[in-house]
């Protein structure tokens, strides 16, 4: 799984990394902020997509993200598990953001899924399945189509369920759900 | 053969199972096609989705350059935090020596204002500890004083009143020991006698008080006022017996000059 960053374990490299470029405490912080954004910009902006918000908005929610965290660690507040704080912050702001643009997105409208690269003839099977296995994913409730997108960016149960205020049992009970449907979509 | 559920195959694959309820489901995919396959399946869809859906927005989205720079540029017109002294080395201890601080002043304001260390306002004796004492003397050895004005009481004897009027912590300066029945008029130096007056009382103060005890000591040498009367009337009630010999509500800002004695 490609999650180097679980919980805070690599919060102190990053700190020591940016210390030697800046001797502020503010540059410092600065560039620690701007290291965290280049490694979960694609993740936040994945699951935002799964509030239907375009691509500019969430862009848009991820400045908020990001400035809220520079003045959450400027505080020095808390620094564990800020992996989960980004993606907790960001899903209250995408809601936020969704509900300025008033958008009703419960059963997804997002834009269509790209088509990847021509591929040989021999994968467009796999694709075409992989294709339906999106759709089928946008079209999801809301709630199970954020633990999905949420598991996706490799959040651990007891963290999705912290985010979107969920039990344990609710978050097993909506992935397994959605991976149903999924498998499903995959058989015809 | 119970097979697994979806949830259980999924939290299976998770790893999210309780190492108990693992190794039963480990021990039944084992022996069970029908579950293995179906946890493949599983996998399967996670596979799809995850990969497609990884694709998708980074082929979409633009470099991160962009946003980046937007960052940064927000970032740097963040205002500086506002300092707090918490985020200081010494910050809780010195919120925690403020705490203590605040709570000493506090104990020692309660102390200060409790309620037998106030400073209470007296402008009539209480009757019970001081129903007033004469010195069995007659008319005309209390007329032949020349002195009218109040002895000094005994610094220990004063103690002894603020104690019984339970104000012994009381600022001594706040009040006149003062006699009921003033040995102007034959009052005993005895502490059943004496009370504190309070200077703060605005209206019937000691000086009223003093007027009073002027008229009152002119009548009995005027010989209009029976001495006894007059040592009854102050000692049962100052104030009403100022109100019937001055003939008013309230105290006269000048009193009245006393008449003429009448022999």
């Amino acid at each position: 799984m490609p999650h180097p960053l679980s919980g805070s374990s690599a919060l102190p490299a990053l700190r020591s990394a940016a210390a030697s470029d800046t001797d502020h405490p503010r540059q410092r912080l600065e560039q620690e902020v701007v290291e965290l954004f280049d490694e979960f910009r694609l993740p936040l902006l994945r699951y935002l997509s799964s509030f239907g918000l375009s691509l500019a908005d969430g862009e848009e929610v991820l400045q908020e993200v990001f400035l809220s965290l520079f003045q959450h660690l400027q505080r020095g507040k808390s620094r564990e598990n800020l992996r989960g704080w980004l993606f907790r912050v960001a899903h209250n702001l995408g809601l936020k953001s969704r509900y300025r643009a008033g958008r009703d997105l419960e059963h997804g409208t997002a834009t269509p899924a790209i088509d990847p690269a021509p591929n040989p003839e021999d994968q467009m099977l796999t694709n075409q399945i992989r294709q339906r296995a999106l759709q089928v994913a946008k079209a999801l409730p809301e709630q199970d189509r954020r633990c999905l997108f949420l598991r996706a960016e490799g959040l651990r149960y007891r963290e999705i369920a912290g985010i979107l205020d969920m039990s344990l049992g609710a978050v097993s009970l909506s992935l397994t759900r959605s991976l149903a449907r999924i498998a499903r979509s995959a058989e015809r | 053969m119970n097979h697994l559920s979806d949830r259980h195959l999924l939290l299976n694959l998770e790893g999210e199972l309780p190492p108990h309820e693992k190794k039963l489901a480990q021990a039944h995919l084992e022996a069970c096609w029908k579950c293995r396959a179906r946890s493949r399946e599983l996998e399967n869809a996670i596979a799809d989705f995850i990969t497609v859906q990884q694709q998708e927005l980074t082929a979409e989205a633009p470099p991160a350059a962009g946003p980046r720079a937007l960052l940064k540029a927000r970032l740097s017109q963040l205002p500086p935090a506002a300092p707090s002294l918490f985020r200081t080395r010494w910050g809780w201890p010195l919120a925690a020596a403020a705490c203590g601080l605040l709570v000493l002043g506090l104990v020692l304001v309660r102390t200060a204002l409790r309620p037998e260390d106030a400073t209470p306002l007296v402008s009539t004796p209480n009757a019970r500890l001081t129903p007033g004492a004469a010195l069995l003397e007659s008319r005309q050895a209390v007329c032949a004083q020349s002195s009218t004005n109040n002895k000094i009481v005994p610094v220990a004897l004063r103690k002894r009143v603020f104690e019984e009027y339970g104000i012994a912590r009381a600022k001594p300066q706040a009040y006149e020991v003062d006699y009921l029945v003033t040995p102007a008029l034959g009052g005993a130096d005895d502490i059943h006698n004496l009370w504190p007056h309070s200077y703060s009382a605005t209206v019937w103060n000691a000086q009223v008080k003093d007027a009073l005890e002027d008229r009152l000591r002119e009548m009995v040498c005027g010989g209009s006022l029976d001495l006894t009367e007059a040592q009854r009337e102050i000692a049962t009630n100052w104030i009403a017996a100022y109100k019937k010999y001055f003939h008013t509500d309230q105290p006269l800002s000048k009193p009245v000059t006393p008449q003429p004695a009448q022999q």
